[in-house]
């Protein structure tokens, strides 16, 4: 209970923050004025076929621009302007890009968002499998050997790729899969055009994600084996562990009975917060193997200033991540007996 | 005090880790010092940024030792001046003044392209000088490549008359459609073969200087190529006070150049100190306010350990990465803002791992005893709390670094960094930003990336090497 308030104060305070910055920076008056102007340019042609007379149809653009700055709130500073614009964002009335439409065609960021979301989310979750049994496999193994070749190999390889850019690892990536070997394609989710048959669809889009989940899978599978081998390290010191060694019972029951079970909250928790490196990750892969996802849109959206479209992918990062954490909250409970929310 | 210190160093120094992470950490002070002290401190804005100081160089070409893998055939970058006539004689009413260049082609390869450059022509009668250009080939083949006539005086303009004083004159030679009319009439002169002009610039120009046509094709034709600038003219005082002919090579300097001609051993120079800065400063920061709220929390406790804790808390569940390009991206991107929004979301993590160890520290019969004695609560957190958490500080601070130069450089990388001073980000952006990967430019995109793992390496080694000091629970198994 007490960790979900905090969460959702989390989340006002992310909405907070942005919603200061915009408005106090007077970007928010430029976005407005920006959809205004769109919605002028639109009447203007309606009414340019009804009304001849030029003179009249300025006066009544004139009247109409002055009720839609009345209506956006613009004739009132963004501090008292606020509350209404962190109303609509909560509602997920996100407003419209200026420079990006989805696939479709539309231009409402709710769509888009929408669009891209799911190839996000196939990229991670698909990476997040393969750490969670590497680190389970490789990371209790070089527990149960500290000092061994496997786990000073897992010391080393975490180091590396703790300080190893994915996105970097991506160029090169590309350099030698695509560019000389060339075994797999340079980026994009299906080739062009995309194969009709849905089987062939599968493969093809298999086959575009190999690089990318492969790039991932090494920048970030390391930390993670790391800290597994830490907690079940020090799970292993605890005292009901000696206890249960001098019953006699058998390695491997003591390790998955005892240590693990123990170390699973924790080991979960690295995975789920995790999420949130996944997520800048996201950005940074995705633009690099041009994968269609909410990262590459984050950066088209910077590349062509497109405010609204920063902000509301902004707020939609720290929603995702936070549902993810009431997940990982939920799950909790269900892994360790000892927690119970009254 | 001073044999928990040598413990402690001995128990980091027995690493391998720890030895390599020092060495490194060498490397890296060391170059950063060369290059602070032979660099100038605006080098970014005054040579990076400024297209004009890179134009001589040839574009996008490899690293020079690339041509002892490959067995040395490749062609180097040659920039060939002179500033005294070779020959010189009246001829009439004129005087001719020979300016010659001598270029040797050595290897199987075409130049990329051709330049001449004029700096400094003098002239003293109200007819401009003409200046031409001829080149000699080993074949004694003569072509006519370039004429030029000077800009002739002002009406208030009085003798000497001063050209391509200030700003030399630059003829990038591969693309002056002059070359294709003298060169179309030297192939079908020399060779009886009909090129139309505008054939002769899509084979493009180098391929007929520099080679002979065989069966349809222009191979390299080895051997001396001597470039005469001719300055034709009235009176025996004119002169040019220097020539250069530029061609164009496939490789160039330790490290090659980007599509701007860049040397990239440059940029990658610089990009030490300026990592090391990054580093450096928002490590520090970050450590010292988390530290210091961790200890101030836990120690002193009640409504500002609560504030203290809800705030790291919240800071600690934020989506970094997003936040931090969508701050950097409002504030623009200079280095302050870059190094500002790095400390802003990097001190809450240290602030609940302090605190909890301090919260441990706290009841300790140590402490006890010194609140028994008077001592004032600064007192024992300077005296006795610091000194114990200090080494896991210490660590935390290291391990901090290298996350603050990879998220400089990703955040570069999006195109966001500081323009005014180059770093390993910004010359991957710009490479991977004009194709770098799909044209295969390894030398532009393998350097900048090595160097950043480098860096960072150096720091967790480093820290790796600190964890058993810090931790010593994960020495063993049981």
């Amino acid at each position: 209970m007490f960790k979900g308030i905090s969460l959702l104060l989390v989340l006002f305070s992310v909405l907070f923050l942005t919603v200061i910055v915009i408005g106090a920076t007077g970007i928010s008056d430029k976005i407005l004025n920006g959809i205004i102007q769109d919605r002028l340019r639109a009447i203007r042609q309606q009414l340019s076929r009804e009304i001849q007379n030029p003179e009249d149809l300025e006066r009544a653009l004139e009247r109409i621009k002055e009720d839609l700055i009345r209506s956006y709130g613009l004739d009132k500073p963004w501090y008292i302007r606020m509350p209404d614009m962190i109303w609509r964002i909560l509602m997920l009335d996100l407003g419209n890009s200026r420079t990006v439409r989805s696939f479709s065609g539309s231009n409402k960021i709710s769509d888009i968002i929408l669009e891209r979301m799911p190839n996000t989310i196939l990229l991670m979750v698909t990476v997040l499998i393969i750490n969670f049994i590497l680190s389970l496999v490789v990371g209790v193994k070089a527990a149960t050997k500290p000092g061994s070749i496997l786990d000073r190999f897992v010391s080393v390889y975490s180091a590396v790729s703790y300080a190893l850019p994915s996105w970097w690892l991506g160029i090169l990536m590309i350099l030698v899969f695509a560019f000389y070997i060339k075994i797999f394609p340079f980026g994009g989710m299906y080739s062009t055009p995309p194969p009709t048959d849905p089987f062939m669809r599968s493969i093809d889009l298999i086959w575009h994600l190999c690089l990318p989940v492969l790039t991932l899978t090494i920048a970030t599978s390391g930390s993670w084996i790391y800290i597994t081998r830490s907690i079940v390290i020090t799970t292993a010191q605890e005292d009901f562990v000696t206890t249960a060694r001098a019953k006699g019972l058998p390695e491997r029951l003591v390790l998955w009975r005892y240590i693990i079970r123990v170390a699973a909250p924790p080991i979960l928790t690295n995975l789920i917060l995790g999420l949130a490196f996944y997520l800048g990750g996201a950005i940074l892969t995705e633009t690099v193997f041009t994968w269609p996802g909410m990262g590459l849109l984050y950066f088209e959206a910077i590349m062509s200033v497109d405010e609204a479209l920063i902000l509301a992918l902004t707020y939609i990062f720290t929603l995702i991540y936070i549902i993810a954490r009431f997940i990982l909250e939920i799950l909790y409970v269900l892994v360790d007996p000892r927690v119970r929310y009254a | 005090m001073s044999k928990y210190l040598r413990n402690t160093f001995s128990d980091f120094w027995a690493s391998k880790v720890s030895k390599i992470g020092v060495f490194f950490l060498f490397i890296v002070i060391t170059v950063s010092i060369y290059t602070l002290i032979t660099f100038p401190l605006d080098y970014g804005v005054r040579y990076w940024n400024n297209p004009k100081y890179w134009v001589d160089n040839p574009k996008a070409a490899m690293p020079q030792w690339v041509n002892s893998f490959l067995g040395g055939g490749l062609l180097d970058h040659q920039i060939i001046s002179t500033s005294v006539p070779q020959r010189s004689y009246p001829s009439g009413i004129y005087y001719m003044k020979f300016y010659e260049h001598v270029f040797d082609l050595k290897v199987d390869q075409f130049p990329t392209f051709l330049t001449l450059k004029l700096e400094k022509l003098v002239y003293y009668s109200s007819r401009t000088p003409t200046i031409k250009l001829f080149v000699t080939r080993p074949d004694n083949k003569t072509i006519e490549l370039y004429r030029l006539v000077a800009e002739a005086p002002l009406p208030d303009e009085h003798p000497p008359y001063v050209r391509y004083a200030e700003e030399p004159k630059r003829i990038l030679l591969s693309g002056e459609t002059q070359l294709s009319y003298f060169l179309s009439e030297f192939l079908l002169k020399e060779y009886h073969v009909t090129f139309e002009p505008s054939e002769v610039t899509k084979i493009g120009y180098e391929k007929v200087i520099f080679g002979e046509l065989y069966e349809d094709n222009f191979r390299p034709l080895k051997g001396k190529y001597i470039f005469t600038v001719l300055l034709h003219t009235l009176d025996s005082r004119d002169q040019i006070g220097k020539t250069t002919i530029i061609i164009g090579g496939q490789i160039y300097g330790f490290m090659g150049t980007d599509i701007l001609g860049r040397d990239l051993s440059q940029g990658l120079l610089f990009g030490f100190p300026v990592a090391l800065l990054i580093g450096f400063i928002t490590s520090v920061l970050t450590t010292v306010i988390g530290a210091s709220l961790g200890i101030i929390g836990g120690y002193i406790g009640g409504r500002l350990d609560d504030a203290i804790q809800r705030i790291s808390d919240i800071m600690n569940n934020l989506p970094q990465l997003p936040l931090l390009i969508f701050l950097t991206f409002i504030f623009g991107g200079k280095l302050w803002v870059i190094v500002t929004v790095l400390v802003a979301f990097g001190w809450s993590t240290l602030v609940i791992v302090v605190r909890s160890m301090i919260l441990q520290i706290k009841s300790s019969s140590l402490i006890e005893a010194a609140i028994s004695l008077g001592a004032s609560k600064w007192r024992i957190m300077a005296k006795h709390i610091f000194p114990q958490v200090a080494p896991y500080i210490l660590s935390q601070m290291i391990f901090y670094t290298p996350s603050a130069i990879l998220s400089e450089a990703a955040l570069s990388f999006l195109g966001l960094g500081d323009p005014s001073i180059p770093t390993w980000g910004q010359i991957l952006e710009y490479g991977f930003r004009n194709g770098a990967v799909f044209l295969g430019y390894w030398w532009w995109i393998l350097p900048p990336g090595l160097l950043i793992v480098f860096s960072a390496v150096t720091f967790v080694f480093i820290a790796l090497g600190l964890e058993p000091v810090v931790n010593p629970k994960l020495k063993r198994w049981r």
